[in-house]
């Protein structure tokens, strides 16, 4: 399916316009137009990473230099002592590691019991089927708000308040998961299971040798999703987290803000290093991010 | 019907389900750990909060229950329904500029080799994995008044420095911006694959009639995305509606309240009212309201309706 999708709108863009290299625009009107798409194209470019740009080189500056007048777009020295000097506090890399940590628990778990959950509800026969889906997947047109203060109340009876547990469980189970998961397992092939049923394969096995091995393209999109929602998460943690030394790593750079909010090419440094691990994870998986919107989006 | 007749019947019915129901205890077992987070961690919390709204209580006494007394509060607080009327001003500030500036991305991405279209779809959605707060850094540094990127910028054209979040008149525009930074990598890409999908021979036969690109647009292009137009309208609209991570972190809510947004209205009275009543109605009311667009959102999105 992705394969073949991929291949339309390969053949689509081919087919619209001739690709540049190979055909040169032969009037001076197609000489204007393909410089007006490049200059569009350029502006799209920049608006998007200008902000990101200007962070990088940010992280360089002197405590003086972020916000100065008159303005300077470089800094006068690049001081990589910055991000030594961030590397160095044991508060902003032991706050790095916990997320990291707690983001890969989180991101494992919340893969974990969605698929079972979808396997469930793609393949197996049971009663209360419907009515049992039907409740998983109201609770997508819930909004966090309506629940945070309720939840909030549920964590503290349950004493999971200022542990690793309040910002790894109660997000793990995702009806949106659950759902993405099952219309992928939805479109294995029932051959697949049939021919493994005759060797004598009970169901859990079949979800465990067949679905499970071929579930890469769900979990790459959906383990992304759970770990940029675990790592950029900041309301939750504000709310549950009051320890220093457990924050998480956005409650991290917002309390350096405020808390020393002098020392500015350190706050940009340390916010290069925690937009980091997130910026490599996407542009590794991006091909598959990206070729996923149309199934997310609009199946 | 003989009483033999019937306990062959439910006999029959008996076998049958136990054939349809066969894998219920496996099924059950998969079940089990969704259903038992989602109802500790959503479902119990969202039925304690319809109770809760209906009642006065804090955390330091006994719920008593006042019936609709918390809903006609908040409706009749003239602080909510201005953070209500702002955000819909917020909802304008970001959802249309946000889809006519995909539709012109993406119009770009058909026209456009392979490889440059490819570059600029990573591109754009790139700040959508930008955390809120390190945005939020970005762009108040980039706001500075005396010393920011902006100010120093429009000061070469002479413009004046403006205090961009400390004047209540910028000050939701300021937010506005950031949020359609981080909103267009998503929006930009549904609206890339659905253009990529409207058939070349509508624009062939179209080009052989002599259509020009105008035309192509008005009677091919936009009828066929009207949809897609629609969905992301709806979603942006929810999504655009309960912003409230940006405000919070950039402002605050301040200077005068002017970026309090329906969301933060909400949070700050969990933090600093003790009756708990008034802000979890404040807060289903919202739900209701939005929860019901998205779930008919989601079933339109889910019918065929959107293919053809």
């Amino acid at each position: 399916m992705a394969v073949m999708q991929g291949e339309t709108t390969r053949i689509v863009l081919a087919g619209k316009e001739p690709s540049g290299r190979s055909k040169l625009p032969r009037t001076s009107g197609g000489w204007l137009a393909l410089a007006g798409k490049v200059v569009v194209g350029l502006i799209f470019l920049v608006a998007a990473l200008f902000p990101l740009a200007w962070m990088v080189i940010a992280g360089f500056k002197s405590k003086t230099e972020v916000v100065s007048t008159p303005f300077q777009f470089f800094p006068e020295v690049w001081r990589w002592q910055n991000y030594a000097q961030i590397l160095a506090d044991p508060t902003f890399t032991r706050t790095m590691l916990w997320t990291f940590l707690g983001a890969v628990l989180f991101t494992v778990l919340s893969l974990t019991v969605n698929s079972l959950a979808a396997y469930a509800f793609a393949r197996l026969n049971f009663r209360f089927q419907r009515t049992l889906w039907v409740a998983v997947i109201t609770t997508m047109f819930i909004p966090g708000m309506t629940i945070l203060l309720t939840s909030f109340i549920v964590v503290t009876r349950l004493s999971m308040l200022d542990t690793l547990a309040v910002l790894v469980i109660p997000g793990a189970a995702s009806a949106g998961a659950v759902f993405f998961i099952r219309q992928f397992y939805l479109n294995i092939p029932a051959s697949l299971e049939e021919a493994a049923m005759l060797d004598g394969c009970g169901r859990f096995q079949i979800f465990w040798r067949i679905f499970l091995p071929l579930s890469k393209p769900p979990f790459v999109v959906m383990g992304i999703t759970a770990f940029l929602a675990y790592w950029n998460s900041y309301v939750w943690p504000i709310m549950t987290i009051t320890t220093p030394e457990r924050f998480v790593v956005q409650q991290y750079l917002a309390t350096f803000r405020s808390e020393r909010s002098t020392e500015l090419g350190l706050l940009m440094a340390g916010s290069v290093l925690a937009a980091a691990p997130v910026v490599i994870l996407f542009l590794i998986f991006q091909r598959q991010i990206i070729g996923n919107i149309k199934m997310a989006g609009l199946k | 019907m003989t009483t033999a007749e019937r306990g062959v019947r439910r006999q029959q019915r008996q076998r049958h389900d136990r054939y349809r129901y066969r894998d219920t205890k496996l099924a059950l077992l998969m079940l089990a750990p969704v259903l038992i987070l989602l109802g500790i961690f959503v479902i119990w919390p969202a039925f304690y909060a319809g109770f809760l709204s209906f009642q006065d209580w804090s955390f330091y006494k006994e719920p008593v229950f006042v019936g609709f007394k918390n809903f006609t509060d908040v409706l009749s607080d003239p602080l909510f329904i201005a953070t209500i009327g702002r955000g819909f001003v917020f909802v304008l500030m970001t959802v249309p500029p946000m889809l006519v500036l995909a539709y012109l991305f993406s119009s770009l991405v058909v026209a456009v080799s392979r490889r440059f279209a490819s570059i600029l779809k990573v591109s754009i959605y790139v700040p959508t994995i930008i955390s809120g707060v390190i945005t939020s850094i970005i762009f108040v540094l980039i706001y500075d008044y005396s010393g920011g990127l902006l100010n120093a910028f429009l000061g070469a054209f002479g413009i004046d420095p403006i205090a961009w979040i400390g004047d209540p008149a910028w000050a939701l525009l300021a937010i506005a911006i950031p949020a359609v930074w981080l909103g267009m990598g998503l929006t930009s890409l549904i609206m890339v694959a659905a253009m990529v999908d409207i058939p070349t021979e509508y624009y062939e036969a179209a080009a052989m009639e002599g259509a020009g690109w105008w035309q192509k647009t008005f009677y091919i292009t936009i009828p066929q995305m009207k949809n897609v137009f629609l969905y992301l309208l709806v979603t942006g609209f929810v999504a655009a509606i309960q912003q409230f991570e940006l405000p919070l972190v950039m402002t605050g809510g301040g200077p005068l309240d002017s970026t309090t947004l329906p969301n933060l209205f909400i949070f700050n009275h969990f933090r600093n009212d003790i009756n708990v009543g008034y802000s979890i109605a404040a807060a289903l009311l919202l739900f209701v309201v939005l929860g019901s667009v998205s779930a008919l959102v989601f079933k339109f999105v889910n019918s065929e309706r959107l293919v053809d």
